[in-house]
Protein backbone atom coordinates (compact mmCIF):
# COMPACT_ATOMS: atom_id res chain seq x y z
CA UNK A 1 0.00 0.00 0.00
CA UNK A 2 1.59 3.58 -0.78
CA UNK A 3 1.79 6.02 1.74
CA UNK A 4 -0.91 8.72 1.14
CA UNK A 5 1.52 12.09 1.78
CA UNK A 6 -1.96 14.16 2.46
CA UNK A 7 0.16 16.84 4.03
CA UNK A 8 1.65 17.10 0.12
CA UNK A 9 -1.25 17.45 -1.19
CA UNK A 10 -3.04 20.01 1.35
CA UNK A 11 0.13 21.94 0.84
CA UNK A 12 0.11 22.65 -3.12
CA UNK A 13 -4.05 23.11 -2.72
CA UNK A 14 -3.55 25.49 0.66
CA UNK A 15 -0.69 27.34 -1.88
CA UNK A 16 -2.48 27.60 -4.99
CA UNK A 17 -5.66 28.84 -2.99
CA UNK A 18 -3.72 31.61 -0.65
CA UNK A 19 -1.86 33.23 -4.23
CA UNK A 20 -4.95 32.93 -5.77
CA UNK A 21 -6.96 34.56 -3.58
CA UNK A 22 -3.85 37.28 -2.91
CA UNK A 23 -3.70 37.95 -6.29
CA UNK A 24 -7.83 38.71 -6.67
CA UNK A 25 -7.84 40.75 -3.63
CA UNK A 26 -4.59 42.93 -5.21
CA UNK A 27 -7.07 43.39 -8.53
CA UNK A 28 -10.37 44.04 -6.75
CA UNK A 29 -7.92 46.90 -4.62
CA UNK A 30 -6.50 48.16 -7.47
CA UNK A 31 -9.78 48.71 -9.40
CA UNK A 32 -11.39 49.98 -6.45
CA UNK A 33 -8.58 52.89 -5.98
CA UNK A 34 -8.68 53.60 -9.71
CA UNK A 35 -12.55 54.03 -9.81
CA UNK A 36 -12.28 56.87 -7.14
CA UNK A 37 -9.56 58.64 -8.32
CA UNK A 38 -11.24 61.15 -11.05
CA UNK A 39 -10.43 60.21 -14.80
CA UNK A 40 -9.41 61.94 -17.85
CA UNK A 41 -10.62 60.65 -21.14
CA UNK A 42 -8.94 57.89 -22.93
CA UNK A 43 -7.60 59.16 -26.43
CA UNK A 44 -8.96 57.73 -29.51
CA UNK A 45 -6.25 55.91 -30.76
CA UNK A 46 -2.47 55.04 -29.50
CA UNK A 47 -1.62 55.32 -26.07
CA UNK A 48 -1.22 58.14 -23.91
CA UNK A 49 2.07 58.91 -24.36
CA UNK A 50 4.44 60.42 -21.15
CA UNK A 51 6.54 63.71 -21.20
CA UNK A 52 9.66 63.38 -22.55
CA UNK A 53 12.56 63.40 -20.91
CA UNK A 54 13.83 67.66 -19.59
CA UNK A 55 10.55 68.88 -20.13
CA UNK A 56 9.50 71.09 -18.02
CA UNK A 57 6.33 71.60 -15.91
CA UNK A 58 4.48 75.10 -16.14
CA UNK B 1 -20.03 40.57 -17.29
CA UNK B 2 -16.76 40.65 -15.19
CA UNK B 3 -18.64 39.56 -11.52
CA UNK B 4 -20.33 37.02 -13.64
CA UNK B 5 -17.52 35.67 -15.10
CA UNK B 6 -16.23 35.68 -11.18
CA UNK B 7 -18.91 33.55 -9.83
CA UNK B 8 -18.84 31.21 -13.09
CA UNK B 9 -15.00 30.46 -11.81
CA UNK B 10 -16.54 29.46 -8.40
CA UNK B 11 -18.61 27.50 -8.98
CA UNK B 12 -16.20 25.64 -11.67
CA UNK B 13 -13.07 25.70 -8.86
CA UNK B 14 -15.87 24.31 -6.34
CA UNK B 15 -16.86 21.22 -8.82
CA UNK B 16 -13.70 21.27 -9.41
CA UNK B 17 -12.53 20.17 -5.98
CA UNK B 18 -15.64 17.85 -5.57
CA UNK B 19 -14.23 15.98 -8.75
CA UNK B 20 -10.70 15.80 -7.51
CA UNK B 21 -11.41 14.26 -3.90
CA UNK B 22 -14.45 13.53 -4.06
CA UNK B 23 -15.37 11.17 -7.49
CA UNK B 24 -11.45 10.72 -8.95
CA UNK B 25 -10.26 7.21 -7.63
CA UNK B 26 -7.68 6.62 -5.73
CA UNK B 27 -4.79 6.38 -7.64
CA UNK B 28 -2.77 2.62 -7.80
CA UNK B 29 0.59 3.37 -8.13
CA UNK B 30 1.12 6.91 -6.39
CA UNK B 31 -1.95 7.13 -3.90
CA UNK B 32 -3.60 10.41 -2.58
CA UNK B 33 -0.55 12.12 -3.78
CA UNK B 34 -1.51 11.91 -7.08
CA UNK B 35 -4.47 14.39 -6.60
CA UNK B 36 -1.81 17.19 -7.01
CA UNK B 37 -2.48 16.41 -10.82
CA UNK B 38 -5.47 18.14 -10.87
CA UNK B 39 -3.50 21.11 -9.77
CA UNK B 40 -0.24 20.70 -11.45
CA UNK B 41 -2.11 19.75 -14.77
CA UNK B 42 -4.78 22.37 -15.54
CA UNK B 43 -2.28 25.16 -14.22
CA UNK B 44 0.35 24.39 -16.54
CA UNK B 45 -2.15 24.11 -19.69
CA UNK B 46 -3.52 27.41 -18.62
CA UNK B 47 0.00 28.74 -18.91
CA UNK B 48 0.50 27.54 -22.50
CA UNK B 49 -3.45 29.27 -22.95
CA UNK B 50 -2.08 32.64 -21.58
CA UNK B 51 1.21 32.77 -23.21
CA UNK B 52 -0.35 31.96 -26.43
CA UNK B 53 -2.89 34.92 -25.75
CA UNK B 54 0.09 37.34 -25.74
CA UNK B 55 1.34 36.16 -28.55
CA UNK B 56 -1.54 36.80 -30.71
CA UNK B 57 -2.21 40.07 -29.26
CA UNK B 58 1.60 40.67 -29.27
CA UNK B 59 1.26 40.26 -33.18
CA UNK B 60 -2.25 42.13 -33.33
CA UNK B 61 -0.40 45.70 -31.39
CA UNK B 62 2.73 45.36 -33.71
CA UNK B 63 -0.10 45.33 -36.73
CA UNK B 64 -2.98 47.30 -35.96
CA UNK B 65 -1.40 49.49 -32.99
CA UNK B 66 -4.40 48.79 -31.05
CA UNK B 67 -3.81 49.59 -27.17
CA UNK B 68 -6.65 46.82 -26.53
CA UNK B 69 -4.43 44.24 -27.92
CA UNK B 70 -1.53 45.32 -25.64
CA UNK B 71 -3.40 45.60 -22.37
CA UNK B 72 -4.68 41.78 -22.85
CA UNK B 73 -0.97 40.83 -24.39
CA UNK B 74 0.42 42.31 -20.52
CA UNK B 75 -2.96 40.70 -18.85
CA UNK B 76 -2.60 37.78 -19.91
CA UNK B 77 1.14 37.68 -19.83
CA UNK B 78 0.57 38.25 -15.67
CA UNK B 79 -1.87 36.04 -15.18
CA UNK B 80 0.22 33.51 -17.38
CA UNK B 81 2.94 33.92 -15.08
CA UNK B 82 0.86 33.37 -12.03
CA UNK B 83 0.06 30.27 -13.23
CA UNK B 84 3.72 28.71 -14.41
CA UNK B 85 4.48 29.27 -10.38
CA UNK B 86 1.93 27.52 -8.90
CA UNK B 87 2.26 24.85 -11.82
CA UNK B 88 6.27 24.98 -10.49
CA UNK B 89 5.69 24.71 -6.49
CA UNK B 90 2.54 22.14 -7.31
CA UNK B 91 5.18 20.30 -9.54
CA UNK B 92 8.05 20.10 -6.53
CA UNK B 93 5.60 19.21 -3.72
CA UNK B 94 4.79 16.79 -6.13
CA UNK B 95 8.38 15.57 -6.98
CA UNK B 96 9.18 15.17 -3.29
CA UNK B 97 7.08 12.17 -2.41
CA UNK B 98 7.22 10.62 -6.14
CA UNK B 99 10.60 11.00 -7.18
CA UNK B 100 12.43 12.23 -3.84
CA UNK B 101 13.21 15.47 -4.87
CA UNK B 102 11.60 19.07 -5.02
CA UNK B 103 13.95 19.56 -7.66
CA UNK B 104 15.71 18.23 -10.56
CA UNK B 105 17.60 19.97 -13.67
CA UNK B 106 15.67 17.86 -16.20
CA UNK B 107 14.29 19.21 -19.60
CA UNK B 108 10.98 19.66 -18.80
CA UNK B 109 11.45 21.12 -15.29
CA UNK B 110 14.05 23.10 -16.80
CA UNK B 111 12.15 24.58 -19.91
CA UNK B 112 9.21 25.40 -17.78
CA UNK B 113 11.26 27.53 -15.48
CA UNK B 114 12.89 29.53 -18.59
CA UNK B 115 9.33 29.98 -19.50
CA UNK B 116 8.92 31.59 -15.63
CA UNK B 117 11.73 33.57 -16.48
CA UNK B 118 11.81 34.90 -19.74
CA UNK B 119 8.00 35.80 -19.01
CA UNK B 120 8.88 37.56 -15.88
CA UNK B 121 11.77 39.43 -17.81
CA UNK B 122 8.55 40.16 -19.95
CA UNK B 123 6.91 42.24 -17.33
CA UNK B 124 9.88 43.33 -15.29
CA UNK B 125 10.58 45.03 -19.25
CA UNK B 126 7.34 46.65 -19.49
CA UNK B 127 7.69 48.59 -15.84
CA UNK B 128 10.81 49.72 -16.48
CA UNK B 129 10.49 51.78 -19.59
CA UNK B 130 8.64 54.40 -18.80
CA UNK B 131 6.52 55.85 -22.48
CA UNK B 132 4.28 52.86 -23.02
CA UNK B 133 3.91 53.10 -26.86
CA UNK B 134 7.75 52.21 -26.60
CA UNK B 135 6.93 49.14 -23.54
CA UNK B 136 4.25 47.96 -25.57
CA UNK B 137 6.54 47.69 -28.59
CA UNK B 138 9.43 46.26 -27.03
CA UNK B 139 7.37 43.54 -25.21
CA UNK B 140 5.39 42.59 -27.79
CA UNK B 141 8.79 41.93 -29.74
CA UNK B 142 9.73 40.02 -26.14
CA UNK B 143 5.74 38.23 -26.09
CA UNK B 144 6.65 37.03 -29.51
CA UNK B 145 10.15 35.19 -28.92
CA UNK B 146 9.48 33.70 -25.74
CA UNK B 147 6.48 32.09 -26.95
CA UNK B 148 8.89 29.46 -28.93
CA UNK B 149 9.55 28.02 -25.60
CA UNK B 150 5.97 26.75 -25.14
CA UNK B 151 6.40 24.06 -27.86
CA UNK B 152 9.85 23.48 -26.19
CA UNK B 153 8.29 22.99 -22.60
CA UNK B 154 5.40 20.30 -24.14
CA UNK B 155 7.83 18.12 -26.34
CA UNK B 156 10.96 18.58 -24.35
CA UNK B 157 10.01 15.06 -22.48
CA UNK B 158 9.97 13.28 -25.89
CA UNK B 159 12.99 14.72 -27.41
CA UNK B 160 15.42 14.34 -24.21
CA UNK B 161 15.60 11.79 -21.66
CA UNK B 162 13.41 12.92 -18.46
CA UNK B 163 12.72 12.34 -15.35
CA UNK B 164 8.97 14.06 -15.91
CA UNK B 165 6.30 11.58 -17.31
CA UNK B 166 5.05 12.20 -20.77
CA UNK B 167 1.91 14.51 -21.28
CA UNK B 168 -1.17 13.47 -19.18
CA UNK B 169 -3.71 15.00 -22.39
CA UNK B 170 -2.19 16.89 -25.87
CA UNK B 171 -0.65 13.73 -26.78
CA UNK B 172 -1.08 11.60 -29.89
CA UNK B 173 -3.85 8.81 -29.38
CA UNK B 174 -6.84 8.58 -26.79
CA UNK B 175 -6.04 9.22 -23.19
CA UNK B 176 -4.78 6.32 -21.17
CA UNK B 177 -6.17 7.07 -17.51
CA UNK B 178 -8.96 6.15 -16.47
CA UNK B 179 -12.75 7.59 -16.99
CA UNK B 180 -12.92 9.03 -13.77
CA UNK B 181 -9.90 10.26 -13.46
CA UNK B 182 -10.17 11.76 -16.66
CA UNK B 183 -13.30 13.59 -15.76
CA UNK B 184 -11.98 15.13 -13.39
CA UNK B 185 -9.00 16.87 -14.79
CA UNK B 186 -11.17 18.15 -17.61
CA UNK B 187 -13.90 19.55 -15.05
CA UNK B 188 -10.28 21.43 -13.07
CA UNK B 189 -8.87 22.31 -16.78
CA UNK B 190 -12.21 24.05 -17.48
CA UNK B 191 -12.41 25.64 -14.28
CA UNK B 192 -9.42 26.99 -14.10
CA UNK B 193 -9.73 28.21 -18.06
CA UNK B 194 -12.90 30.41 -16.43
CA UNK B 195 -10.78 31.88 -13.50
CA UNK B 196 -7.91 33.04 -16.44
CA UNK B 197 -10.37 34.60 -18.32
CA UNK B 198 -11.80 36.34 -15.25
CA UNK B 199 -8.39 37.27 -14.06
CA UNK B 200 -7.36 38.44 -17.56
CA UNK B 201 -10.75 40.64 -18.09
CA UNK B 202 -10.25 41.98 -14.97
CA UNK B 203 -6.31 43.17 -15.07
CA UNK B 204 -7.22 44.37 -18.46
CA UNK B 205 -9.98 46.74 -16.89
CA UNK B 206 -8.04 47.64 -13.83
CA UNK B 207 -5.01 48.77 -17.07
CA UNK B 208 -7.39 50.51 -18.91
CA UNK B 209 -8.41 52.72 -15.90
CA UNK B 210 -4.64 52.99 -15.37
CA UNK B 211 -3.80 54.48 -18.87
CA UNK B 212 -7.17 57.01 -17.65
CA UNK B 213 -6.04 58.15 -14.97
CA UNK B 214 -3.66 62.13 -14.84
CA UNK B 215 -0.37 61.02 -13.87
Amino acid sequence: MTADHWGFVLSAYGIAAITLGAYWRHLCRRDRELAEQPSQAAPKAGHPRTKPLGSVQR
Amino acid sequence: MNRALGWLAVIGLAGGLIMAFGVAPREVTQGNVQRIMYLHVPTVLVAYLAFAVVLVASIAYLWRRDPAADRLAHASAEVGVLFTGLTIVAGAIWGKPTWGTWWTWDARLTSVAILFVMYLGYLLLRGMIEDRERAARYSAVLGIVAALDIPLVHFSVYWWRTLHQPPSLLKPGPATMSQGILAALLVNIVAFALLYVYFVAKRATVLRREEEVPA
